[in-house]
Protein backbone atom coordinates (compact mmCIF):
# COMPACT_ATOMS: atom_id res chain seq x y z
CA UNK A 1 0.00 0.00 0.00
CA UNK A 2 1.08 3.52 -0.72
CA UNK A 3 1.87 6.03 1.92
CA UNK A 4 -1.01 8.43 2.57
CA UNK A 5 -0.46 11.63 0.68
CA UNK A 6 -0.99 15.07 2.10
CA UNK A 7 -4.49 16.44 2.44
CA UNK A 8 -4.24 18.81 -0.49
CA UNK A 9 -2.78 16.16 -2.75
CA UNK A 10 -5.53 13.83 -1.68
CA UNK A 11 -8.14 16.44 -2.54
CA UNK A 12 -6.62 17.03 -5.97
CA UNK A 13 -6.46 13.34 -6.76
CA UNK A 14 -10.05 12.87 -5.69
CA UNK A 15 -11.11 15.73 -7.92
CA UNK A 16 -9.11 14.33 -10.81
CA UNK A 17 -10.57 10.88 -10.30
CA UNK A 18 -14.08 12.24 -9.91
CA UNK A 19 -16.30 13.03 -12.88
CA UNK A 20 -16.38 16.76 -12.19
CA UNK A 21 -13.69 17.92 -14.65
CA UNK A 22 -15.09 15.73 -17.43
CA UNK A 23 -18.64 16.86 -16.74
CA UNK A 24 -17.56 20.47 -16.85
CA UNK A 25 -15.78 19.94 -20.15
CA UNK A 26 -18.70 18.06 -21.69
CA UNK A 27 -21.29 20.59 -20.58
CA UNK A 28 -19.35 23.77 -21.22
CA UNK A 29 -20.22 24.25 -24.92
CA UNK A 30 -23.94 23.67 -24.28
CA UNK A 31 -23.85 25.97 -21.27
CA UNK A 32 -22.29 28.73 -23.34
CA UNK A 33 -24.77 28.44 -26.22
CA UNK A 34 -27.87 28.10 -24.03
CA UNK A 35 -26.55 30.81 -21.73
CA UNK A 36 -25.95 33.36 -24.47
CA UNK A 37 -29.04 32.60 -26.58
CA UNK A 38 -31.58 31.45 -23.98
CA UNK A 39 -30.85 32.45 -20.39
CA UNK A 40 -29.36 35.85 -21.10
CA UNK A 41 -32.10 36.85 -23.61
CA UNK A 42 -34.97 35.81 -21.33
CA UNK A 43 -33.49 37.94 -18.56
CA UNK A 44 -32.81 40.67 -21.10
CA UNK A 45 -36.36 40.77 -22.39
CA UNK A 46 -37.74 41.34 -18.89
CA UNK A 47 -35.23 44.12 -18.35
CA UNK A 48 -35.94 45.71 -21.73
CA UNK A 49 -39.68 45.69 -21.08
CA UNK A 50 -39.14 48.41 -18.44
CA UNK A 51 -37.54 50.75 -20.96
CA UNK A 52 -38.73 53.01 -23.70
CA UNK A 53 -36.44 52.42 -26.63
CA UNK A 54 -37.43 53.37 -30.15
CA UNK A 55 -35.67 52.88 -33.46
CA UNK A 56 -32.51 51.41 -31.94
CA UNK A 57 -31.27 54.89 -31.08
CA UNK A 58 -28.81 54.97 -28.16
CA UNK A 59 -31.32 56.67 -25.85
CA UNK A 60 -33.02 54.16 -23.58
CA UNK A 61 -35.30 55.56 -20.90
CA UNK A 62 -36.43 53.66 -17.84
CA UNK A 63 -40.21 53.97 -17.62
CA UNK A 64 -41.11 51.28 -15.09
CA UNK A 65 -44.33 49.51 -15.93
CA UNK A 66 -45.50 52.05 -18.53
CA UNK A 67 -45.08 49.61 -21.42
CA UNK A 68 -47.36 47.12 -19.71
CA UNK A 69 -49.89 49.78 -18.78
CA UNK A 70 -50.02 51.03 -22.35
CA UNK A 71 -50.23 47.44 -23.56
CA UNK A 72 -53.17 46.56 -21.36
CA UNK A 73 -54.92 49.75 -22.42
CA UNK A 74 -54.35 49.06 -26.09
CA UNK A 75 -57.40 47.81 -27.98
CA UNK A 76 -55.14 46.35 -30.60
CA UNK A 77 -53.43 44.17 -27.98
CA UNK A 78 -56.75 42.79 -26.73
CA UNK A 79 -57.82 42.24 -30.32
CA UNK A 80 -54.62 40.24 -30.95
CA UNK A 81 -55.31 38.14 -27.85
CA UNK A 82 -58.88 37.52 -29.02
CA UNK A 83 -57.74 36.52 -32.53
CA UNK A 84 -55.05 34.26 -31.07
CA UNK A 85 -57.55 32.67 -28.69
CA UNK A 86 -60.00 31.98 -31.52
CA UNK A 87 -57.27 30.55 -33.71
CA UNK A 88 -55.95 28.41 -30.85
CA UNK A 89 -59.36 27.10 -29.86
CA UNK A 90 -60.46 26.13 -33.35
CA UNK A 91 -57.15 24.69 -34.58
CA UNK A 92 -56.56 22.69 -31.40
CA UNK A 93 -60.11 21.36 -31.12
CA UNK A 94 -60.60 20.44 -34.77
CA UNK A 95 -57.19 18.83 -35.22
CA UNK A 96 -57.70 16.87 -32.00
CA UNK A 97 -61.11 15.57 -33.00
CA UNK A 98 -60.20 14.70 -36.59
CA UNK A 99 -56.90 13.21 -35.45
CA UNK A 100 -58.63 10.94 -32.95
CA UNK A 101 -61.26 9.71 -35.41
CA UNK A 102 -58.67 9.06 -38.13
CA UNK A 103 -56.37 7.33 -35.63
CA UNK A 104 -59.17 4.94 -34.69
CA UNK A 105 -59.72 4.05 -38.34
CA UNK A 106 -55.99 3.68 -38.95
CA UNK A 107 -55.69 1.43 -35.93
CA UNK A 108 -58.14 -1.08 -37.42
CA UNK A 109 -56.60 -4.47 -38.01
CA UNK A 110 -58.26 -4.95 -41.32
CA UNK A 111 -56.78 -1.80 -42.80
CA UNK A 112 -54.37 -2.50 -45.62
CA UNK A 113 -51.17 -0.46 -45.87
CA UNK A 114 -51.29 1.17 -42.46
CA UNK A 115 -47.88 2.86 -42.69
CA UNK A 116 -48.77 4.24 -46.11
CA UNK A 117 -51.85 6.00 -44.75
CA UNK A 118 -49.96 7.20 -41.72
CA UNK A 119 -47.27 8.79 -43.90
CA UNK A 120 -49.83 10.48 -46.15
CA UNK A 121 -51.60 12.17 -43.27
CA UNK A 122 -48.28 13.14 -41.73
CA UNK A 123 -46.80 14.86 -44.81
CA UNK A 124 -48.19 18.34 -43.96
CA UNK A 125 -46.33 18.29 -40.63
CA UNK A 126 -42.96 18.17 -42.42
CA UNK A 127 -44.00 20.56 -45.19
CA UNK A 128 -42.42 24.01 -44.80
CA UNK A 129 -45.02 26.50 -43.56
CA UNK A 130 -43.99 29.20 -46.01
CA UNK A 131 -44.31 26.83 -48.97
CA UNK A 132 -47.68 25.57 -47.73
CA UNK A 133 -48.87 29.15 -47.34
CA UNK A 134 -47.95 29.82 -51.00
CA UNK A 135 -50.18 26.94 -52.03
CA UNK A 136 -52.94 28.25 -49.75
CA UNK A 137 -52.78 31.66 -51.49
CA UNK A 138 -53.34 29.85 -54.77
CA UNK A 139 -56.05 27.49 -53.46
CA UNK A 140 -58.03 30.40 -52.03
CA UNK A 141 -57.47 32.75 -54.96
CA UNK A 142 -60.81 34.49 -55.60
CA UNK A 143 -60.65 33.98 -59.38
CA UNK A 144 -59.33 30.53 -60.20
CA UNK A 145 -58.49 29.08 -56.78
CA UNK A 146 -59.64 25.49 -56.40
CA UNK A 147 -61.91 26.33 -53.47
CA UNK A 148 -63.95 28.86 -55.42
CA UNK A 149 -63.95 26.66 -58.53
CA UNK A 150 -65.56 23.89 -56.50
CA UNK A 151 -68.01 26.28 -54.84
CA UNK A 152 -69.08 27.68 -58.21
CA UNK A 153 -69.56 24.20 -59.55
CA UNK A 154 -71.94 23.64 -56.64
CA UNK A 155 -73.80 26.81 -57.60
CA UNK A 156 -72.42 28.94 -54.77
CA UNK A 157 -70.65 32.27 -54.95
CA UNK A 158 -66.94 32.19 -54.24
CA UNK A 159 -65.32 34.60 -51.81
CA UNK A 160 -62.18 36.66 -51.71
CA UNK A 161 -61.12 34.58 -48.73
CA UNK A 162 -57.93 36.20 -47.53
CA UNK A 163 -59.21 39.75 -48.07
CA UNK A 164 -62.51 39.16 -46.30
CA UNK A 165 -62.66 40.36 -42.71
CA UNK A 166 -64.88 37.48 -41.63
CA UNK A 167 -63.25 34.69 -43.63
CA UNK A 168 -59.55 35.54 -43.52
CA UNK A 169 -59.08 34.04 -40.05
CA UNK A 170 -60.88 30.76 -40.85
CA UNK A 171 -58.71 30.49 -43.97
CA UNK A 172 -55.56 30.87 -41.88
CA UNK A 173 -57.04 28.35 -39.40
CA UNK A 174 -57.57 25.81 -42.18
CA UNK A 175 -53.83 25.85 -42.88
CA UNK A 176 -53.13 25.45 -39.17
CA UNK A 177 -55.45 22.45 -38.92
CA UNK A 178 -53.98 20.88 -42.05
CA UNK A 179 -50.50 21.14 -40.55
CA UNK A 180 -51.51 19.98 -37.06
CA UNK A 181 -53.72 17.01 -37.96
CA UNK A 182 -50.90 14.56 -38.72
CA UNK A 183 -49.26 15.25 -35.39
CA UNK A 184 -52.34 14.50 -33.28
CA UNK A 185 -53.09 11.48 -35.47
CA UNK A 186 -49.63 9.99 -34.91
CA UNK A 187 -49.68 10.48 -31.15
CA UNK A 188 -53.22 9.11 -30.81
CA UNK A 189 -52.28 6.13 -32.96
CA UNK A 190 -49.27 5.38 -30.79
CA UNK A 191 -51.45 5.61 -27.68
CA UNK A 192 -54.11 3.35 -29.20
CA UNK A 193 -51.53 0.74 -30.09
CA UNK A 194 -50.38 0.59 -26.49
CA UNK A 195 -53.88 -0.04 -25.08
CA UNK A 196 -54.58 -3.50 -23.74
CA UNK A 197 -57.08 -5.57 -25.70
CA UNK A 198 -58.60 -6.95 -22.53
CA UNK A 199 -60.69 -3.85 -22.00
CA UNK A 200 -62.37 -4.43 -25.33
CA UNK A 201 -62.84 -8.14 -24.91
CA UNK A 202 -64.81 -7.73 -21.72
CA UNK A 203 -66.84 -4.93 -23.28
CA UNK A 204 -67.69 -7.15 -26.21
CA UNK A 205 -68.90 -9.82 -23.85
CA UNK A 206 -71.10 -7.18 -22.25
CA UNK A 207 -72.52 -6.51 -25.68
CA UNK A 208 -71.23 -2.96 -26.19
CA UNK A 209 -71.37 -1.80 -29.80
CA UNK A 210 -68.55 -0.04 -31.64
CA UNK A 211 -69.68 3.50 -30.82
CA UNK A 212 -70.25 2.64 -27.14
CA UNK A 213 -66.82 1.06 -26.94
CA UNK A 214 -65.27 4.15 -28.54
CA UNK A 215 -67.00 6.56 -26.15
CA UNK A 216 -66.80 4.55 -22.95
CA UNK A 217 -63.46 2.79 -23.33
CA UNK A 218 -61.22 4.40 -25.92
CA UNK A 219 -61.86 8.05 -25.10
CA UNK A 220 -61.37 7.70 -21.31
CA UNK A 221 -58.26 5.55 -21.77
CA UNK A 222 -56.74 8.20 -24.01
CA UNK A 223 -57.30 10.91 -21.43
CA UNK A 224 -53.66 11.65 -20.66
CA UNK A 225 -52.75 11.72 -24.36
CA UNK A 226 -55.64 14.11 -24.97
CA UNK A 227 -54.61 16.46 -22.17
CA UNK A 228 -51.04 16.46 -23.40
CA UNK A 229 -52.15 17.14 -26.99
CA UNK A 230 -54.43 19.97 -25.88
CA UNK A 231 -51.65 21.70 -23.99
CA UNK A 232 -49.04 21.14 -26.71
CA UNK A 233 -51.60 22.36 -29.25
CA UNK A 234 -52.39 25.47 -27.25
CA UNK A 235 -48.71 26.35 -26.93
CA UNK A 236 -48.08 25.72 -30.63
CA UNK A 237 -51.12 27.71 -31.81
CA UNK A 238 -50.56 30.54 -29.39
CA UNK A 239 -47.17 31.18 -31.00
CA UNK A 240 -48.42 30.99 -34.61
CA UNK A 241 -46.58 33.41 -36.86
CA UNK A 242 -45.18 32.11 -40.17
CA UNK A 243 -48.45 31.41 -41.95
CA UNK A 244 -50.03 34.68 -40.80
CA UNK A 245 -46.99 36.61 -41.99
CA UNK A 246 -47.11 35.02 -45.45
CA UNK A 247 -50.89 34.85 -45.92
CA UNK A 248 -52.21 38.13 -44.52
CA UNK A 249 -49.58 40.02 -42.47
CA UNK A 250 -52.35 40.35 -39.91
CA UNK A 251 -54.89 41.90 -42.27
CA UNK A 252 -57.44 42.76 -43.53
CA UNK A 253 -57.42 45.55 -40.92
CA UNK A 254 -56.37 43.45 -37.96
CA UNK A 255 -58.71 40.51 -38.50
CA UNK A 256 -55.87 37.95 -38.40
CA UNK A 257 -53.40 39.87 -36.24
CA UNK A 258 -52.34 37.17 -33.80
CA UNK A 259 -50.14 38.14 -30.87
CA UNK A 260 -46.97 36.89 -32.58
CA UNK A 261 -47.73 39.19 -35.52
CA UNK A 262 -48.52 42.07 -33.15
CA UNK A 263 -45.17 41.56 -31.44
CA UNK A 264 -43.31 41.38 -34.74
CA UNK A 265 -44.92 44.54 -36.14
CA UNK A 266 -44.17 46.57 -33.02
CA UNK A 267 -40.63 45.27 -32.60
CA UNK A 268 -39.33 44.96 -36.14
CA UNK A 269 -41.51 47.23 -38.29
CA UNK A 270 -41.94 50.10 -35.86
CA UNK A 271 -38.80 49.22 -33.85
CA UNK A 272 -40.51 49.96 -30.54
CA UNK A 273 -38.25 47.49 -28.80
CA UNK A 274 -39.24 48.20 -25.21
CA UNK A 275 -42.91 47.84 -26.05
CA UNK A 276 -42.18 44.74 -28.13
CA UNK A 277 -40.30 43.27 -25.19
CA UNK A 278 -43.37 43.79 -22.99
CA UNK A 279 -45.43 41.79 -25.52
CA UNK A 280 -42.71 39.12 -25.48
CA UNK A 281 -42.97 38.93 -21.70
CA UNK A 282 -46.74 38.38 -21.94
CA UNK A 283 -46.17 35.59 -24.49
CA UNK A 284 -43.56 34.01 -22.26
CA UNK A 285 -45.82 34.07 -19.21
CA UNK A 286 -48.74 32.47 -21.08
CA UNK A 287 -46.57 29.71 -22.54
CA UNK A 288 -44.81 29.09 -19.23
CA UNK A 289 -48.14 28.76 -17.42
CA UNK A 290 -49.40 26.23 -19.95
CA UNK A 291 -46.15 24.27 -19.80
CA UNK A 292 -46.31 24.08 -16.01
CA UNK A 293 -49.98 23.11 -16.29
CA UNK A 294 -48.99 20.30 -18.64
CA UNK A 295 -46.53 18.92 -16.09
CA UNK A 296 -49.10 19.10 -13.29
CA UNK A 297 -52.05 17.84 -15.30
CA UNK A 298 -50.25 14.93 -16.87
CA UNK A 299 -49.06 13.98 -13.41
CA UNK A 300 -52.58 14.08 -11.99
CA UNK A 301 -53.99 12.28 -14.99
CA UNK A 302 -51.69 9.29 -14.73
CA UNK A 303 -52.19 9.10 -10.95
CA UNK A 304 -55.95 8.87 -11.38
CA UNK A 305 -55.69 6.35 -14.15
CA UNK A 306 -53.49 4.14 -12.03
CA UNK A 307 -56.35 3.57 -9.59
CA UNK B 1 -58.87 -3.43 -33.34
CA UNK B 2 -61.06 -1.54 -30.99
CA UNK B 3 -63.94 -0.32 -33.10
CA UNK B 4 -64.51 -3.65 -34.72
CA UNK B 5 -64.38 -7.29 -33.78
CA UNK B 6 -60.95 -8.85 -34.07
CA UNK B 7 -60.90 -11.45 -36.78
CA UNK B 8 -58.13 -13.67 -35.46
CA UNK B 9 -56.75 -15.99 -38.13
CA UNK B 10 -60.10 -16.68 -39.74
CA UNK B 11 -60.31 -16.96 -43.52
CA UNK B 12 -61.58 -14.05 -45.56
CA UNK B 13 -65.23 -13.53 -44.75
CA UNK B 14 -67.77 -11.22 -46.34
CA UNK B 15 -67.71 -9.27 -43.11
CA UNK B 16 -63.98 -8.64 -43.37
CA UNK B 17 -64.28 -7.59 -46.98
CA UNK B 18 -67.07 -5.22 -46.03
CA UNK B 19 -65.03 -3.62 -43.24
CA UNK B 20 -61.99 -3.20 -45.48
CA UNK B 21 -64.19 -1.52 -48.08
CA UNK B 22 -65.81 0.80 -45.54
CA UNK B 23 -62.38 1.83 -44.25
CA UNK B 24 -61.20 2.58 -47.77
CA UNK B 25 -64.36 4.60 -48.44
CA UNK B 26 -63.66 6.75 -45.39
CA UNK B 27 -59.89 7.09 -45.70
CA UNK B 28 -59.52 7.69 -49.43
CA UNK B 29 -61.57 10.93 -49.44
CA UNK B 30 -59.91 12.07 -46.20
CA UNK B 31 -56.43 11.51 -47.61
CA UNK B 32 -57.50 13.18 -50.84
CA UNK B 33 -58.45 16.37 -49.01
CA UNK B 34 -55.13 16.35 -47.16
CA UNK B 35 -53.11 15.72 -50.33
CA UNK B 36 -54.96 17.95 -52.77
CA UNK B 37 -52.78 21.00 -52.00
CA UNK B 38 -49.72 19.04 -53.17
CA UNK B 39 -51.49 17.96 -56.34
CA UNK B 40 -52.71 21.48 -57.07
CA UNK B 41 -49.20 22.86 -56.49
CA UNK B 42 -47.63 20.29 -58.77
CA UNK B 43 -50.23 20.59 -61.53
CA UNK B 44 -50.03 24.38 -61.53
CA UNK B 45 -46.24 24.28 -61.68
CA UNK B 46 -46.50 22.40 -64.98
CA UNK B 47 -49.12 24.54 -66.68
CA UNK B 48 -48.40 26.78 -69.64
CA UNK B 49 -47.93 30.38 -68.51
CA UNK B 50 -51.18 32.33 -68.54
CA UNK B 51 -53.47 29.30 -68.55
CA UNK B 52 -53.71 29.08 -64.76
CA UNK B 53 -57.28 30.34 -64.88
CA UNK B 54 -59.37 28.22 -67.15
CA UNK B 55 -60.46 25.58 -67.49
CA UNK B 56 -59.54 24.17 -64.07
CA UNK B 57 -58.17 20.64 -63.87
CA UNK B 58 -56.64 18.65 -61.07
CA UNK B 59 -54.20 16.25 -62.70
CA UNK B 60 -51.40 17.53 -64.92
CA UNK B 61 -52.05 17.00 -68.64
CA UNK B 62 -49.39 19.37 -69.95
CA UNK B 63 -45.87 19.19 -68.68
CA UNK B 64 -44.20 22.56 -69.01
CA UNK B 65 -40.96 21.74 -67.19
CA UNK B 66 -39.56 24.99 -68.54
CA UNK B 67 -41.34 26.74 -65.66
CA UNK B 68 -38.76 25.34 -63.28
CA UNK B 69 -35.95 26.68 -65.42
CA UNK B 70 -37.65 30.09 -65.51
CA UNK B 71 -38.16 30.14 -61.77
CA UNK B 72 -34.55 29.16 -61.18
CA UNK B 73 -33.38 31.89 -63.54
CA UNK B 74 -35.63 34.53 -62.00
CA UNK B 75 -34.36 33.93 -58.46
CA UNK B 76 -31.07 32.42 -57.23
CA UNK B 77 -32.68 29.24 -55.92
CA UNK B 78 -29.37 27.45 -56.24
CA UNK B 79 -27.86 29.98 -53.88
CA UNK B 80 -30.81 29.54 -51.46
CA UNK B 81 -30.34 25.78 -51.58
CA UNK B 82 -26.63 26.08 -50.93
CA UNK B 83 -27.11 28.50 -48.02
CA UNK B 84 -29.76 26.30 -46.44
CA UNK B 85 -27.61 23.20 -46.86
CA UNK B 86 -24.61 24.86 -45.24
CA UNK B 87 -26.74 26.00 -42.31
CA UNK B 88 -28.55 22.67 -41.94
CA UNK B 89 -25.38 20.55 -42.04
CA UNK B 90 -23.59 22.82 -39.58
CA UNK B 91 -26.51 22.70 -37.15
CA UNK B 92 -26.84 18.92 -37.43
CA UNK B 93 -23.11 18.34 -36.96
CA UNK B 94 -22.81 20.62 -33.97
CA UNK B 95 -25.94 19.22 -32.33
CA UNK B 96 -24.72 15.66 -32.74
CA UNK B 97 -21.46 16.55 -31.00
CA UNK B 98 -22.62 19.03 -28.36
CA UNK B 99 -25.92 17.37 -27.45
CA UNK B 100 -24.20 13.96 -27.20
CA UNK B 101 -21.59 15.39 -24.85
CA UNK B 102 -24.17 17.06 -22.63
CA UNK B 103 -26.48 14.03 -22.70
CA UNK B 104 -23.57 11.79 -21.67
CA UNK B 105 -22.74 14.06 -18.76
CA UNK B 106 -26.36 14.08 -17.58
CA UNK B 107 -26.78 10.34 -18.07
CA UNK B 108 -23.55 8.88 -16.68
CA UNK B 109 -21.36 11.38 -14.86
CA UNK B 110 -21.66 12.22 -11.18
CA UNK B 111 -21.25 15.84 -10.24
CA UNK B 112 -22.90 18.17 -7.76
CA UNK B 113 -25.96 20.04 -9.05
CA UNK B 114 -26.60 17.59 -11.87
CA UNK B 115 -30.36 17.42 -11.45
CA UNK B 116 -30.68 21.14 -10.94
CA UNK B 117 -28.70 21.88 -14.09
CA UNK B 118 -30.73 19.35 -16.07
CA UNK B 119 -33.95 20.99 -14.91
CA UNK B 120 -32.56 24.37 -15.87
CA UNK B 121 -31.78 23.04 -19.36
CA UNK B 122 -35.27 21.54 -19.64
CA UNK B 123 -36.68 24.86 -18.53
CA UNK B 124 -35.49 26.46 -21.76
CA UNK B 125 -38.03 24.31 -23.60
CA UNK B 126 -40.80 26.42 -22.12
CA UNK B 127 -39.25 29.65 -23.35
CA UNK B 128 -40.86 30.41 -26.71
CA UNK B 129 -38.53 31.69 -29.39
CA UNK B 130 -40.57 34.87 -29.69
CA UNK B 131 -39.86 35.68 -26.04
CA UNK B 132 -36.10 35.85 -26.57
CA UNK B 133 -36.04 37.16 -30.12
CA UNK B 134 -35.43 40.86 -29.39
CA UNK B 135 -32.37 40.35 -27.13
CA UNK B 136 -31.05 37.66 -29.51
CA UNK B 137 -31.45 40.09 -32.40
CA UNK B 138 -29.54 42.73 -30.43
CA UNK B 139 -26.72 40.26 -29.67
CA UNK B 140 -26.35 39.53 -33.37
CA UNK B 141 -26.36 43.27 -34.07
CA UNK B 142 -23.69 43.96 -31.45
CA UNK B 143 -21.52 41.15 -32.81
CA UNK B 144 -22.04 42.65 -36.29
CA UNK B 145 -23.20 39.26 -37.54
CA UNK B 146 -26.06 40.44 -39.76
CA UNK B 147 -26.05 38.55 -43.06
CA UNK B 148 -23.48 35.98 -41.98
CA UNK B 149 -23.67 32.23 -41.58
CA UNK B 150 -22.70 32.57 -37.91
CA UNK B 151 -25.95 34.40 -37.24
CA UNK B 152 -27.94 31.49 -38.64
CA UNK B 153 -25.83 28.72 -37.11
CA UNK B 154 -24.33 29.69 -33.73
CA UNK B 155 -27.58 30.35 -31.79
CA UNK B 156 -28.88 26.97 -32.95
CA UNK B 157 -25.75 24.90 -32.31
CA UNK B 158 -27.40 23.05 -29.45
CA UNK B 159 -30.87 22.98 -27.89
CA UNK B 160 -32.44 21.46 -24.81
CA UNK B 161 -34.76 19.21 -26.81
CA UNK B 162 -31.85 17.41 -28.52
CA UNK B 163 -30.04 16.96 -25.21
CA UNK B 164 -33.24 15.64 -23.62
CA UNK B 165 -33.92 13.24 -26.50
CA UNK B 166 -30.40 11.80 -26.38
CA UNK B 167 -30.24 11.63 -22.59
CA UNK B 168 -33.47 9.62 -22.46
CA UNK B 169 -31.99 7.23 -25.03
CA UNK B 170 -28.59 7.01 -23.32
CA UNK B 171 -29.94 6.05 -19.88
CA UNK B 172 -31.80 3.10 -21.40
CA UNK B 173 -28.66 1.22 -22.51
CA UNK B 174 -27.39 -1.46 -20.12
CA UNK B 175 -24.92 0.05 -17.69
CA UNK B 176 -22.64 -3.02 -18.08
CA UNK B 177 -21.61 -1.98 -21.59
CA UNK B 178 -20.33 1.31 -20.33
CA UNK B 179 -18.60 -0.21 -17.29
CA UNK B 180 -16.88 -2.79 -19.47
CA UNK B 181 -15.59 -0.09 -21.79
CA UNK B 182 -14.35 1.94 -18.84
CA UNK B 183 -12.59 -1.10 -17.33
CA UNK B 184 -10.87 -1.66 -20.66
CA UNK B 185 -9.31 1.74 -20.19
CA UNK B 186 -11.60 3.85 -22.38
CA UNK B 187 -11.81 7.50 -21.42
CA UNK B 188 -15.27 9.04 -21.15
CA UNK B 189 -14.71 10.62 -24.54
CA UNK B 190 -13.93 7.23 -26.11
CA UNK B 191 -16.79 5.53 -24.27
CA UNK B 192 -19.19 8.12 -25.65
CA UNK B 193 -18.15 7.81 -29.29
CA UNK B 194 -17.23 4.13 -29.39
CA UNK B 195 -19.97 2.64 -27.21
CA UNK B 196 -22.82 4.97 -26.28
CA UNK B 197 -23.42 6.78 -29.57
CA UNK B 198 -23.16 3.66 -31.78
CA UNK B 199 -25.63 1.88 -29.49
CA UNK B 200 -28.04 4.81 -29.84
CA UNK B 201 -27.46 5.57 -33.50
CA UNK B 202 -31.18 5.57 -34.28
CA UNK B 203 -31.86 8.28 -31.70
CA UNK B 204 -28.96 10.32 -33.01
CA UNK B 205 -30.33 9.99 -36.55
CA UNK B 206 -33.79 11.04 -35.36
CA UNK B 207 -32.33 14.07 -33.66
CA UNK B 208 -30.44 14.93 -36.85
CA UNK B 209 -33.67 14.66 -38.88
CA UNK B 210 -35.47 17.05 -36.56
CA UNK B 211 -32.53 19.45 -36.83
CA UNK B 212 -32.63 19.26 -40.62
CA UNK B 213 -36.35 19.97 -40.83
CA UNK B 214 -35.96 22.81 -38.38
CA UNK B 215 -33.20 24.41 -40.44
CA UNK B 216 -34.99 23.85 -43.75
CA UNK B 217 -38.33 25.24 -42.60
CA UNK B 218 -36.98 28.09 -40.50
CA UNK B 219 -38.34 31.50 -41.45
CA UNK B 220 -38.61 34.19 -38.77
CA UNK B 221 -35.00 34.17 -37.58
CA UNK B 222 -33.44 34.29 -41.08
CA UNK B 223 -35.95 37.02 -41.96
CA UNK B 224 -34.53 39.17 -39.17
CA UNK B 225 -30.80 38.48 -39.34
CA UNK B 226 -29.96 37.28 -42.87
CA UNK B 227 -32.24 38.84 -45.45
CA UNK B 228 -29.71 39.83 -48.10
CA UNK B 229 -29.99 38.19 -51.52
CA UNK B 230 -26.65 36.40 -50.99
CA UNK B 231 -27.58 34.98 -47.59
CA UNK B 232 -31.23 34.02 -47.90
CA UNK B 233 -32.25 30.52 -46.96
CA UNK B 234 -34.82 28.65 -48.99
CA UNK B 235 -38.11 29.61 -47.29
CA UNK B 236 -37.15 33.27 -47.13
CA UNK B 237 -36.01 33.18 -50.74
CA UNK B 238 -39.30 31.60 -51.77
CA UNK B 239 -41.29 34.34 -50.08
CA UNK B 240 -39.27 37.13 -51.68
CA UNK B 241 -39.57 35.42 -55.06
CA UNK B 242 -43.34 35.10 -54.63
CA UNK B 243 -43.61 38.76 -53.71
CA UNK B 244 -41.85 39.71 -56.94
CA UNK B 245 -43.79 37.36 -59.24
CA UNK B 246 -47.15 37.55 -57.55
CA UNK B 247 -49.28 36.83 -60.60
CA UNK B 248 -46.93 34.39 -62.29
CA UNK B 249 -48.55 31.37 -60.68
CA UNK B 250 -46.78 28.75 -62.74
CA UNK B 251 -43.32 30.04 -61.81
CA UNK B 252 -44.37 30.60 -58.24
CA UNK B 253 -45.56 27.02 -57.85
CA UNK B 254 -42.40 25.73 -59.57
CA UNK B 255 -40.44 27.61 -56.91
CA UNK B 256 -42.69 26.24 -54.17
CA UNK B 257 -42.19 22.66 -55.36
CA UNK B 258 -38.46 23.36 -55.29
CA UNK B 259 -38.65 24.51 -51.68
CA UNK B 260 -40.88 21.63 -50.55
CA UNK B 261 -39.53 18.52 -52.21
CA UNK B 262 -36.43 17.76 -50.14
CA UNK B 263 -38.04 17.56 -46.69
CA UNK B 264 -40.88 15.45 -48.07
CA UNK B 265 -38.50 12.97 -49.72
CA UNK B 266 -36.34 12.81 -46.62
CA UNK B 267 -39.36 12.17 -44.42
CA UNK B 268 -40.69 9.41 -46.67
CA UNK B 269 -37.26 7.79 -46.75
CA UNK B 270 -36.83 7.91 -42.98
CA UNK B 271 -40.43 7.96 -41.78
CA UNK B 272 -40.11 5.01 -39.43
CA UNK B 273 -37.33 6.49 -37.31
CA UNK B 274 -38.92 9.91 -37.59
CA UNK B 275 -42.32 8.87 -36.30
CA UNK B 276 -40.97 6.64 -33.55
CA UNK B 277 -38.74 9.49 -32.38
CA UNK B 278 -41.69 11.85 -32.38
CA UNK B 279 -44.00 9.59 -30.41
CA UNK B 280 -41.31 8.70 -27.89
CA UNK B 281 -40.32 12.29 -27.21
CA UNK B 282 -43.85 13.61 -27.52
CA UNK B 283 -45.28 11.17 -25.01
CA UNK B 284 -42.57 11.91 -22.52
CA UNK B 285 -42.27 15.63 -23.16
Amino acid sequence: MQVRSTDSHNWLTRLRRSDIPTALLFLLPSLVILGVFNFYPIAGVFRLSFFKWDNLSPAKTFIGLDNFIRLFQSERFWNSLKVTAEYTLVVTAVSLLLGLVLAVFLNNRMLLGKSFWRSMFFLPVVTPTVAAAMVWILLFNPGFGLVNVVLRALGLDGLNWLADKTWALPTVMSLGIWRRLGFTLILYLAALQSLSKEYYESAEIDGANALQRFLHITVPLLRSTTIMLIILGVIDSFLVFDQVMVLTRGGPDDATEVIGMFMYLNSFSLFKLGYGAAISVVMFVVVAVFTLMQWRFVGFGSAEEAE
Amino acid sequence: MNLLRRPGAEPVTPRKVRITLILALILIPAAFVVLVPYLWMFTTSLKVRGTTGLPPYLFPNVFEFGNYLKAWQAAPFLRYYLNTTIVAISIIASRVVLASLAAYAFAFLRFPGRNLLFLLFLGTMMIPFQATIIPSYLIIRDLQWFNTFQALIVPRMVDAFSIFLLRQAFISIPRDYLDAARLDGCSHWQALWKVVVPLNSSSVVTMGLFAFLFAWNDYLWPLLVANSEQMRTIQLGLQVFAGRYQTEWTYMMAGTVTATLLPLILFLAAQRSFISGLTRSGLKG
